[in-house]
């Protein structure tokens, strides 16, 4: 049981996030409390929602970018229309409302994809740049500062709250009960279900897979309406952060969340990817971003350090699944983890 | 058509305008047509305007053509525009050394601004033009070893050496702006020949040198080989890792020409130039060109970089004054993009019904 959970992939993560934390915070003791731990989570929540919207898109077989147009889309349209209507309640309603404006736009590609039987990329390469073009000349172009009552407060709607003596108050995100969540319902689906199933069958060998009687073009449906839901919620949690509903929002980091997902475990030609995994990518490239800051390192160079990092953190299981090919292993190819 | 190609054995396909292109050409002129005629006031035919698409679309098809290049070897190359950056960032580094600014004694000068006499001379302005290519190789080797030996998923590959050479760049300039590059190098992107901008003929030449490569040489063979299935190639004899090491040279090679273009036409290096839209763009025009791993046709490649700018620019012209109408070019793209795959997707249909 132990042997075989080290040899998984999120065990690998793991070790190498524990690692990076033992080196920042030999670097800078601060690192080490209670405030940055509860920072890194609540700028960690929205991303793994968003890779969470990924993930069964990448189990599946396919690389979207398309996500993180139709999040700011969502989101934004929602909060213009509410805005119009001199919407003052809390952020509910946003939800709803950007979930279904999302779940539409996810049908979108999914109906596309598997009329026209196009590939995932070229798709949403495609309905990208209409969303963003769309939403900056259809809706507005800037962002907008008025938030309704109801949202005002929501930024800092916290569990358990710490004061920390230099970055004031900060504390434990309600959000982070979302994407407990939603992280679980993920789990279970993928697990589960038959669509869980269906997907991870689809993702290992697609004619197997409609050989054997699985209905590719529902399954793959589904999936981009789950893509489109889950983007959109995690837009409208990152403007209730940032205090302002922004047209581009996220945009040109459609890769950084690819990055995540893959550096979790997902494999890019499909069937494998893990919910816990996914979890572990995203907090590993959050603690790469966010921990540089602690170091002695200049502002200027952080980029270049984050190259590095991500370099070395990339190297690793490539070269691992490279050694275990040549020595005629079986790479933990299972689909599910644990 | 030269007959040159003794190796290959000659193609009958050679000069017939297949399906996609010809829907692009069909595009194309159709776009024009319209645009010269809703925009027929305000000189869309013109020659400055004309002239201008001209050096435009020039340095986003250049990188383009860097990025074609690895998509058909099964890769992808997002550090593309960081290649181009850090090329012409690490120029303006070489001339700020041989000619630094005058500063008051005790102080040191600030890098960013280059202090180019009016006549340079000739060896340092062809250093200046060499390093980048330099570093477009030497960027090259590094995405080649972490693809084509490590074997990183390219796309992850590429995303961290992105960040990498940014991050170069942006260190060494401290996130500033070079400017005071000699005024000599206006002549790449300002110059015209027979009223046709440098820009523009060096994107057709480098166009027409890639389609040779593709079409006439081993090398480009062997790369559309490995794009297929990189395990036959690999089988048949194919040493994978160093076509794709060469492929990634090329690329790097190919995007600071780009860079060279872009420095020559705002005169100025920045670490961040075009960061959140070139690398999108490109691939943007690969995909409307329909070139996946092996499969390509240059031309194609060509024509979409047409459409696309003259899309933009008429576009442009044409909603002035409206509020956020530079936004309506993107949303256009994303709906032409939907529009060909699905006009390809039944020409596709309709070809194999006939056949059987």
């Amino acid at each position: 049981m132990l042997k075989k959970f080290t040899r998984t992939n999120e065990f690998l993560i793991l070790i190498i996030i524990i690692v990076l934390s033992t080196v920042v915070g030999l670097i800078n003791p601060k690192f080490f409390s209670i405030s940055t731990l509860f920072d890194l989570i609540r700028a960690s929540n929205v991303y793994i929602i968003l890779a969470f919207a990924l993930l069964p898109v990448v189990i599946l077989g396919g690389i979207d970018i398309s996500f993180i147009a139709i999040a700011a889309m969502s989101a934004y349209a929602t909060h213009m229309f509410l805005i119009a209507r001199g919407y003052t309640g809390g952020i509910l309603l946003y939800f709803v409302i950007a979930c279904i404006i999302g779940g539409l736009a996810g049908l979108l590609n999914g109906l596309i994809i598997t009329k026209f039987r196009l590939p995932v990329f070229d798709v949403s390469l495609a309905t990208q740049t209409m969303w963003y073009g769309f939403t900056l000349f259809f809706i507005g172009a800037t962002s907008n500062f008025s938030i309704p009552k109801g949202l005002v407060g929501y930024y800092a709607n916290y569990l358990a709250k710490v004061t920390d003596p230099v970055t004031g108050d900060t504390g434990l995100h309600v959000s982070i009960i979302f994407v407990a969540v939603i992280g679980v319902l993920m789990h279970l689906m993928l697990k589960y279900t038959m669509l869980g199933r269906n997907i991870y069958a689809i993702g290992g060998n697609k004619d197997v897979a409609i050989r054997t009687g699985i209905n590719h073009n529902k399954v793959t449906i589904v999936v981009f309406v789950i893509m489109g839901i889950l983007s959109a919620f995690a837009g409208v949690l990152q403007s209730a952060f940032s205090r302002n509903f922004n047209p581009t929002l996220f945009i040109g980091q459609n890769l950084d969340v690819l990055a995540a997902v893959i550096i979790g475990g997902a494999a890019l030609k499909g069937g494998r990817g893990t919910v816990i995994g996914t979890v572990l990518g995203v907090l590993l490239t959050q603690i790469i971003n966010r921990s540089l800051v602690l170091t002695q390192i200049p502002a200027e160079w952080q980029k270049f350090f984050i190259g590095l990092v991500l370099i070395i953190f990339t190297a690793l299981p490539a070269l691992r699944q490279k050694r275990a090919a040549k020595l005629g292993l079986a790479v933990n190819n299972e689909v599910s983890g644990s | 058509m030269s007959e040159t190609s003794v190796t290959v054995k000659p193609k009958k396909k050679a000069f017939r305008i297949e399906g996609p292109t010809r829907l692009l050409l069909i595009i194309l002129i159709v776009a024009v047509l319209f645009f010269s005629v809703v925009n027929g006031d305000k000189g869309f035919l013109k020659y400055r305007s004309v002239a201008s698409m001209g050096v435009q679309l020039a340095e986003i098809g250049i990188l383009a053509l860097a990025m074609m290049v690895t998509i058909l070897v099964g890769g992808i190359n997002l550090s593309i525009n960081a290649t181009a950056n850090l090329g012409v960032v690490l120029a303006g580094y070489f001339l700020f050394r041989i000619y630094p600014p005058v500063t008051s004694p005790g102080m040191t000068p600030i890098f960013t601004q280059i202090n180019a006499p009016a006549n340079p001379s000739t060896i340092s302005l062809i250093i200046g033009l060499l390093i980048p290519l330099l570093v477009g190789l030497v960027t090259g080797v590094i995405n080649g070893l972490l693809v084509g030996y490590i074997k990183i998923p390219p796309i992850l590959a590429t995303l961290a050496t992105m960040s990498l050479f940014t991050g170069l760049s942006a260190g060494l300039t401290k996130g500033r702006t070079i400017t005071g590059f000699p005024t000599q190098y206006e002549v790449v992107a300002g110059k015209t020949i027979l009223g046709i901008p440098l820009p523009f003929i060096l994107f057709t030449v480098l166009t027409i040198l890639v389609a040779i490569l593709l079409r006439n040489t081993t090398h480009g063979f062997k790369m559309q080989m490995i794009g297929t299935n990189e395990t036959a190639s690999e089988f048949s004899g194919i040493n994978n890792k160093a076509v794709i090491m060469r492929t990634y040279m090329l690329s790097g090679v190919l995007a600071s020409i780009a860079g060279i273009i872009i420095m020559s036409r705002t005169m100025s290096a920045a670490y961040e130039y075009g960061m959140t839209t070139y690398v999108l763009l490109t691939i943007l025009i690969t995909v409307l060109a329909g070139i996946q791993a092996g499969f390509g046709n240059v031309f194609n490649l060509y024509i979409a970089m047409l459409i696309l700018q003259v899309l933009s620019t008429g576009f442009q012209m044409l909603l002035q004054g409206v509020r956020g109408s530079t936004f309506f070019k993107d949303f256009s793209w994303g709906v032409l993009m939907l529009i060909i795959f699905i006009i390809n997707y039944f020409t596709r249909k309709h070809k194999s019904s006939n056949q059987e």
